[in-house]
């Protein structure tokens, strides 16, 4: 048996008897995770995914350590704000990964659904809501949580204040963009700051806010041009540093930490050779614990994740002089709010610009608006002559996904685009 | 004519346009097109929704952001039928002015694509005197019925309320065919429309009015939802929580409710297939059983029987299951005079038959000499010589309490369900879960499992006793499992580690169950699967205590049910 998953054994066994003792388990590995991230990374992992890995766990391991100055939030929040006010934001997603990291989800999963949550809500949720049951996580400050994207953002939120209070704001996104909607979010990022002016202490500054977002956008100005060069370049990743992209892109956008990231990366890929394997384009979320997957990509030759759709939901340029109209702006247009053939397209037009291969969309469970949209994306892709390969599974719940289907399915879809290109 | 799915649509704009337009409550048999056309794990009644709409002739759907699900059946419609007319709106969470406004907004932009597709016009005066109608009924109405509302709910009724996602009139027949009384319906398909509009501002008003109704899960003022509940405290008796497959929100306010308040739920899910009726007539008429005890009313109805037919009185209970049919016959002093297990075949209505045979003649007795025959299980409505019939549920709680006294949770695992009963000191339901429509920690799981591992069912159990490594099956779902059982042979690892892993999923499983009604010590396993030593020995270490197997676990319920016979005679 593996050491994580006796670790992991441990971690469950105490979850519901001794939290605290399970609660410092976790703080202990992710401390011994950090120094391995820092010290012990696998010498073919480019250097700004070190950075990132260490910004991943270190971001998480600082939301364990000082729940006081931390905000529990989806991946969508407005962490720009957050910022200002020296906050950290830890999204439930990201923690829940963690869990599965430890190999711990299925018992918070099971606590979940014991008390009534639905088995079929996304497991993140599940995994959020039992590991909170639980008291294994630390009570933050405060919560954020956006209504968009996700049904179960509002009603997860929802269940936490109530049965463990927790001072929490939950912003309304309306499904399309229009000036009457970006009044209704604007007024609520307003009543959001006033009420974290008065659990802090601290005044707002909108400069700080303008500031925050000049950050952002030279920050995505790098990360467009790390994409160039990762069209054609081999700057190898694996399944989870593409999901920890999203702590760059999401949670600390904004900060110096992730400007100099992206700089980085921009810089870093200049370093590496062309590649002459097979492109491919992942949609959605990555299962990264999952065997045949990261046999193939983690750190493969063969086969390259260039991008992660998610990371690039919204690219557009920010509005530095009117940063909340930016910041709503960026909520109501994020690629995933809104009408599923607005991301069909972005998808298609981002694998036809990274002369991807392939694209591999993955289905995750509980998630519906991904679902819902799998035959328009196949329509898109179709248009496109880009082969799409649909994955069903879990991105963190060992049990929903069966490596023999996916292992079958993968393998077939590798093969066609091996011979692809034997044609041309 | 138009359809609709949701309670914050403004139907009324269309009905004073004249359009007809309808509440979509599909009913449907399978689900070919919304699988491929979206997929299988969505809400099923959004699937439903496609199946009808590709099926019948609406001239399109009038749809709302009320869940992923239907944001993403809207994006489907939109692209398979060009030609239709199809309408997003986008249902504000937070009701404020600025809601009040941004929702007008949409009222008008929704008209005025409508007209264009229709020709029609809307008129705002002759909408507005229409709504002024209807109000003026609906207060007419009402004063009519609270005159007649002598509040005669009859004694022998039980008191429920209707909670959770949208209900069909089927679990509301169920509940009244069974003389359960219901104090109220708050699914969003039980609740009226009685709208004020203002004379100025008639659209803003209407709008505010349509989000003011009582806030649905995907609302923000659904944390105040359990203040509905405040009026009926003293006479509700129970509430019947539904929900949709799929349709994750309204299981967060089961889960909160069920923590929190002192009252008893039923849980029931539905997929909007014809096929549920019968799974969930079960789960309704035993929660009605269950609260019929609790208010000290007898299960089997009032006319008692008094006919002595020979020198001993005799009952007979049967359980008509899916797998097996089993049969006891009782004397009136509870000794058993005989029993009987039949397979179940095609038909469940011969098994009977043979199950009654069997069992006469093992007692030496004729169907002339049984004073009342009890039925219970799957079947029961359709065994013809039966008298009476009580859900398994109640039969199995009845049959345990005579057993073993002590017991206070009882696990069922028969061959297509699984369910986790737990009793009062006296005996009596007082709650239970029930997992089915899955084969994963059932019986038939176990089947299919003994065939991937060539061995035979009776086998399994004691081969597995031998296993000397530790294997996981990780998959809950049982084809997947199945598959897995076939690489782990591949690996050619042994049979008995491999059957361990096996009955350690269906524990784990079971478990789960047992948890969810309360781990109450005393524990009674039944069912077929009870005589599986390799299942109870991993459920006996996990439960960290001995469980209660009578020497013949698949005869419980029919035990149960001769014992409702008995009581019946006194």
């Amino acid at each position: 048996m593996n050491i994580v998953k006796t670790y992991g054994n441990y971690i469950k066994k105490y979850a519901g008897t001794r939290p605290d003792v399970s609660r410092k388990m976790i703080d202990v590995g992710l401390h011994l995770e950090k120094f391995r991230t820092e010290h012990f990374a696998p010498k073919e992992m480019p250097n700004a995914y070190r950075k990132l890995n260490t910004l991943g766990v270190k971001n998480t391991l600082f939301a364990l350590e000082h729940p006081e100055q931390t905000i529990w939030s989806n991946l969508f929040a407005p962490v720009e704000i957050f910022q200002c006010f020296g906050l950290n934001a830890l999204s439930m997603e990201c923690l829940s990964s963690f869990l599965s990291g430890f190999t711990c989800e299925d018992y918070f999963i099971d606590q979940a659904e014991q008390r009534g949550i639905a088995p079929t809500l996304c497991s993140y949720h599940k995994d959020f809501i039992g590991a909170v049951n639980s008291g294994v996580i630390p009570k933050a400050a405060f919560a954020v949580t956006t209504s968009m994207i996700c049904d179960g953002n509002i009603n997860t939120f929802r269940y936490i204040e109530k049965n463990h209070p927790i001072h929490t704001y939950m912003i309304d996104v309306p499904n399309t963009y229009s000036e009457e909607a970006v009044s209704y979010l604007v007024t609520q990022l307003k009543e959001l700051i006033s009420t974290l002016e008065e659990l802090t202490g601290k005044v707002f500054h909108m400069d700080e806010l303008s500031a925050v977002l000049q950050r952002e956008n030279q920050s995505k100005a790098y990360y467009r041009e790390f994409l160039e060069l990762q069209k054609t370049r081999y700057y190898p990743s694996t399944l989870t540093l593409q999901m920890y992209m999203l702590f760059a892109t999401h949670l600390n956008i904004g900060s110096e930490e992730t400007l100099d990231l992206f700089r980085s990366f921009a810089e870093d890929i200049k370093n590496y050779p062309e590649f002459h394997g097979k492109r491919i384009v992942w949609v959605h979320l990555l299962p990264f614990y999952q065997e045949t997957l990261k046999h193939y990509f983690n750190l493969g030759k063969d086969y390259q994740i260039q991008v992660t759709e998610m990371n690039l939901d919204y690219m557009d340029e920010l509005d530095v002089n009117h940063p909340l109209e930016a910041l709503a702006t960026k909520m109501l247009n994020n690629l995933y709010n809104g009408p599923y053939e607005r991301k069909a397209a972005m998808v298609a037009k981002l694998a036809r610009e990274m002369n991807a291969d392939g694209v591999i969309n993955f289905c995750h469970w509980g998630c519906k608006q991904s679902s819902g949209g799998v035959f328009q994306l196949k329509e898109a892709m179709k248009k496109e002559n880009i082969p799409l390969l649909v994955l069903d599974g879990d991105a963190m719940d060992r049990r929903n996904s069966h490596d023999g289907q996916i292992k079958t399915r993968l393998e077939a879809f590798l093969e066609v685009l091996d011979n692809q290109n034997g044609g041309n | 004519m138009l359809g609709y799915v949701c309670k914050y649509t403004p139907m009324e704009l269309f009905e004073s346009m004249g359009t007809d337009i309808k509440r979509l409550t599909p009913s449907v048999t399978d689900f070919n097109h919304a699988d491929t056309l979206m997929h299988a794990n969505i809400c099923s009644y959004t699937k439903a929704v496609l199946e009808e709409v590709m099926e019948q002739d609406y001239d399109g759907v009038i749809l709302t952001t009320c869940c992923d699900s239907i944001r993403r059946l809207y994006d489907t419609l939109k692209s398979q039928f060009p030609d239709k007319f199809f309408f997003l709106l986008d249902i504000p969470r937070k009701v404020n002015d600025f809601a009040v406004t941004l929702y007008e907004k949409q009222l008008r932009e929704m008209l005025s694509a409508y007209e264009a597709f229709s020709g029609k016009k809307f008129d705002e005066q002759k909408f507005l005197s229409m709504m002024l109608n209807k109000a003026a009924l609906t207060k007419a109405e009402s004063k009519k019925n609270a005159a007649e509302i002598t509040t005669d709910v009859s004694k022998t009724s039980v008191n429920i309320g209707i909670m959770g996602a949208r209900c069909n009139n089927e679990i509301r027949e169920l509940l009244t065919s069974h003389q359960a009384n219901i104090l109220f319906d708050l699914t969003c398909t039980g609740i009226s429309r009685d709208f004020t509009v203002a004379k100025e501002n008639v659209l803003n008003s209407y709008a505010a009015a349509l989000l003011n109704q009582i806030p649905c899960m995907r609302m923000l003022k659904a944390a105040s939802r359990e203040t509905l509940l405040d009026g009926f405290t003293d006479r509700l008796d129970g509430i019947v929580y539904h929900t949709v497959k799929f349709c994750d929100s309204y299981s967060y306010e089961y889960a909160d409710f069920k923590q929190r308040l002192n009252l008893p739920f039923l849980l029931v899910e539905t997929d909007s297939t014809k096929q549920c009726a019968g799974q969930i007539r079960t789960r309704v008429e035993a929660f009605v059983e269950e609260l019929k005890v609790k208010k000290g009313y007898s299960l089997t109805g009032q006319n008692k029987k008094s006919i002595r037919k020979g020198d001993t009185l005799y009952t007979l209970g049967i359980d008509s299951g899916s797998t097996s049919t089993n049969a006891v016959i009782l004397d009136e002093n509870k000794n058993i005079r005989a029993f009987s297990v039949v397979r179940t075949g095609a038909k469940s209505s011969q098994s009977a038959d043979a199950a009654l045979e069997d069992v006469l003649k093992k007692a030496g007795l004729t169907q002339e000499d049984i004073s009342i025959i009890v039925s219970t299980g799957y079947g029961r409505v359709s065994i013809p010589f039966a008298d009476k019939t009580v859900t398994e549920i109640s039969c199995h709680g009845k049959g345990a309490h005579f057993l073993f006294p002590d017991v206070h949770t009882i696990l069922d695992i028969g061959g297509q369900d699984s369910k986790a009963i737990r009793l009062n000191d006296n005996g009596e339901v007082v709650d239970f879960v029930m997992n089915d429509k899955c084969a994963a920690g059932t019986g038939r799981f176990l089947e299919m499992m003994a065939r991937s591992l060539e061995t035979s069912l009776d086998e399994l159990g004691p081969v597995s006793l031998q296993s000397k490594e530790d294997i996981e099956i990780s998959s809950m779902c049982s084809v997947f499992a199945e598959s897995e059982v076939i690489s782990l042979i591949a690996q050619n690892k042994e049979i008995a580690d491999i059957a361990h892993g096996i009955h350690k999923a269906i524990a784990g499983k079971a478990m789960s169950l047992l948890k969810r009604v309360g781990l109450n010590g005393g524990f009674m396993m039944t069912g077929g699967v009870a005589k599986n030593p390799g299942v109870v020995a991993v459920l006996e270490e996990q439960l960290g205590e001995k469980l209660n197997i009578y020497e013949e676990p698949e005869i419980v319920g029919a035990l149960g049910a001769a014992l409702y016979g008995v009581e019946e005679m006194r």
